[in-house]
């Protein structure tokens, strides 16, 4: 009974699912950005593997809840629903954040198109304008790209961008690779995507965006911009683990929020963490 | 339902799936339980009274997602039966619309054929391959027609349910529905990782027994009178179940407690005829009888091998007690204590573009608290495979 208890004890408690290998899943947003991490970790901790994939924020999410992943990577922050649902299965999941991202509205780079304001872009996003004559471009239909609904982005962009419903026509995609591809080849098509998606790529042009018509007009490759918070879709990304990270996960996490690793993210195109997070995520990390 | 209808459903179903919705996201899934069961008693494998191989359930799910607020949900279960010539049948488990509710936060209203949030049918998954206790003693059934508002609780506190059902259960929608609706309601708190505590009640002013208004009589030893039912009932039903989840780990006990009370109303004609055979007086007469029931489920799971294994244990009681001479007796021949243990193997597990396959082995004994009876043996032995595949709106 004792051996017993103890072998439960130790699967419980341990600090990760397997020795020498942190398991991360989620977000596609954060996929490169993560294995970009994942790569600077190995050559400072050989003796640790880090896998990352993707699949979308619920899926990470749903994973950690599920005990399958040391590290769930989210492009929003975990549903009241989603807490309760680990809270039953004895999973604590605890948030850290380790890097911003400004979202991009992506428009062929053929579309004469430079600005909309958040308000544009929402009315577009719902279906209620349909050409692009109507936001000062050319007489063409807009073909709306966006993501699935188990996206973190999806959820971000609905909530703070859209508030409302998608239109019904709106393609969902699966990642920001195939939104980027689709508008590319798209003159009509209008997208959304992280920023790290968009730099050095041909075909597209992110737009600049202002909080309302009376606001300035802001680039998201502006990056004190959106680290500032100028950028009016700003968001940041999050990883969630069970409980307090301990040993190697511990470890993973704080390389990712170190110098190195903040110099990773903005090589990767997303901002590094800004100090509200610093102090919240040191709270987590003592 | 006859095959040639099956056909024709299924064929409209698929059509308008197609044709009919504009993109959004529109999901086919299928779930099938193929098993065999042998049931003996006192562990005779070997001399069964039941030995069978059968589809339990055939669940064909079809749901479409436009955008979070609006959510559509129809299953219907083909399983094997003998009711009809050809072996399988169809029953209505599922139709209703999810919309998000404009001002309460993750909160919904939920109207149509939906799940009956009492007690463990909310969330039983069938890790155990049988029916949750409630479900299986009939105290409501796992599915019913109704209204429900039901949503989350900020910071993961927990959620609630608060509806109002036909109170019949799936199986009836037609004559067999009264004028009393059902009343329900179900909060689940998870107030900490690895506790959940929750309680569940619902109150009926009446539904239909079994007896259905059917009016069959019988006659006396003499031949003179003859009884008619007139009407059955149970009135004033009250069930209220408390119930907990305890995870650490691998480990985890999901347990729950009934209490579940009606007044069963028979009202009866009383026909007497003379020796000619015409009626001579006939009078409606009414009896009362009270049942009360109380249970106690528990399943302790130890989930092992990166989720491929789980272990699990069944524990429970159930006592049925009957009103004779203003006494509430025990009735110790459906009162039993039931206990058992089994395993389930997940080949695959279904997730995202992946179909989830598992064997699931259960051993269960129901020895009734009549102990001159012999305790009854079910072994089940079932694979459960499931997919999930997005329609999407051909290019026309």
């Amino acid at each position: 009974m004792k051996k017993l208890l103890a072998l439960i004890t130790t699967f419980a408690l341990s600090t990760s699912l397997i020795a020498g290998e942190i398991i991360v899943k989620g977000s596609d947003t954060m996929l490169n950005l993560v294995q970009r991490l994942a790569e600077g970790f190995g050559a400072v901790r050989g003796d640790v593997t880090v896998s990352v994939a993707g699949g979308g924020s619920g899926v990470g999410i749903t994973a950690i809840t599920n005990r399958e992943v040391d590290i769930a990577n989210a492009s929003r922050a975990i549903k009241s629903k989603e807490i309760s649902a680990a809270r039953a299965q004895g999973v604590n999941p605890v948030e850290i954040v380790i890097a911003l991202d400004g979202l991009a509205v992506i428009v062929n780079s053929k579309n004469p198109v430079k600005n909309l304001t958040v308000q544009q872009i929402g009315a577009i996003y719902r279906g209620e304008i349909k050409n692009w004559n109507e936001v000062g471009g050319p007489n063409k239909k807009i073909v709306l790209y966006g993501r699935q609904p188990n996206s973190g982005t999806f959820v971000f962009f609905r909530e703070e961008v859209v508030k409302g419903e998608y239109a019904s026509y709106m393609r969902q995609m699966n990642g920001n690779a195939q939104i980027v591809d689709a508008v590319k080849n798209d003159e009509g098509g209008i997208g959304y995507v992280g920023l790290g998606y968009i730099r050095n790529v041909e075909g597209i042009r992110p737009l600049a965006v202002a909080k309302s018509s009376q606001d300035q007009y802001i680039s998201p490759l502006n990056e004190a911009d959106v680290k500032s918070g100028a950028y009016p879709l700003t968001r940041p990304l999050y990883q969630y683990t069970n409980g307090k990270p301990k040993g190697q996960v511990l470890d993973f996490i704080r390389f990712e929020l170190s110098p190195e690793g903040q110099k990773i993210v903005e090589e990767e195109g997303f901002v590094a963490v800004t100090q509200p997070y610093i102090e919240k995520n040191n709270k987590i990390l003592q | 339902m006859s095959r040639k209808s099956i056909v024709l459903l299924a064929v409209a179903i698929f059509t308008a799936a197609l044709f009919a919705l504009d993109p959004g996201q529109t999901e086919l899934e299928h779930n099938g339980w193929f098993r065999y069961t042998n049931q003996s008693s006192e562990f005779k494998i070997t001399d069964p009274s039941v030995s069978r191989f059968s589809l339990e359930r055939g669940y064909l799910r079809f749901s479409y997602q436009w955008a979070p607020p609006f959510f559509t949900k129809m299953t219907v279960d083909i399983f094997s039966s003998d009711k009809y010539p050809e072996g399988a049948t169809v029953r209505l488990k599922e139709a209703y619309a999810d919309i998000a509710m404009p001002v309460v936060r993750d909160f919904n209203f939920t109207a149509g054929l939906q799940k009956h949030y009492f007690g463990l049918i909310y969330s039983w998954d069938y890790t155990h391959p049988e029916k949750s206790l409630a479900d299986d003693q009939g105290i409501c059934a796992s599915a019913d027609y109704g209204l429900t508002i039901n949503g989350y609780l900020p910071s993961g506190l927990g959620e609630l349910q608060l509806g109002v059902y036909n109170g019949e259960g799936y199986k009836y929608a037609g004559k067999y529905v009264n004028l009393s609706p059902e009343l329900l309601g179900n909060v689940r708190l998870t107030p900490f990782p690895g506790i959940a505590l929750g309680v569940s009640m619902f109150t009926n002013a009446a539904d239909q027994s079994h007896y259905k208004n059917d009016k069959k009589g019988r006659t006396t030893q003499s031949g003179s009178t003859f009884f008619m039912n007139a009407d059955t009932a149970n009135k004033n039903r009250f069930a209220l179940a408390p119930m907990f989840k305890l995870a650490y780990g691998p480990v985890s006990l999901l347990g729950e407690y009934i209490n579940y009370n009606y007044t069963r109303f028979f009202s009866y004609y009383k026909i007497n005829f003379d020796s000619a055979g015409a009626v001579v007086d006939s009078t409606l007469n009414e009896k009362t009888k009270k049942y009360s029931f109380s249970g106690l489920d528990l399943v302790p799971t130890v989930t092992l091998a990166k989720r491929t294994l789980e272990i699990f244990g069944r524990f429970s009681l159930w006592d049925r007690k009957e009103e004779h001479d203003n006494e509430m007796q025990l009735n110790k021949d459906k009162s039993f204590i039931r206990y058992g243990a089994g395993f389930n193997y997940h080949f695959m597990r279904r997730e995202k573009g992946k179909p989830g396959l598992e064997f699931q082995f259960a051993w269960t004994r129901t020895q009734p608290k009549n102990t001159e009876l012999k305790p009854t043996d079910v072994l089940l032995a079932q694979v459960r495979f499931e997919w999930s595949t997005i329609i999407n709106k051909p290019e026309l």
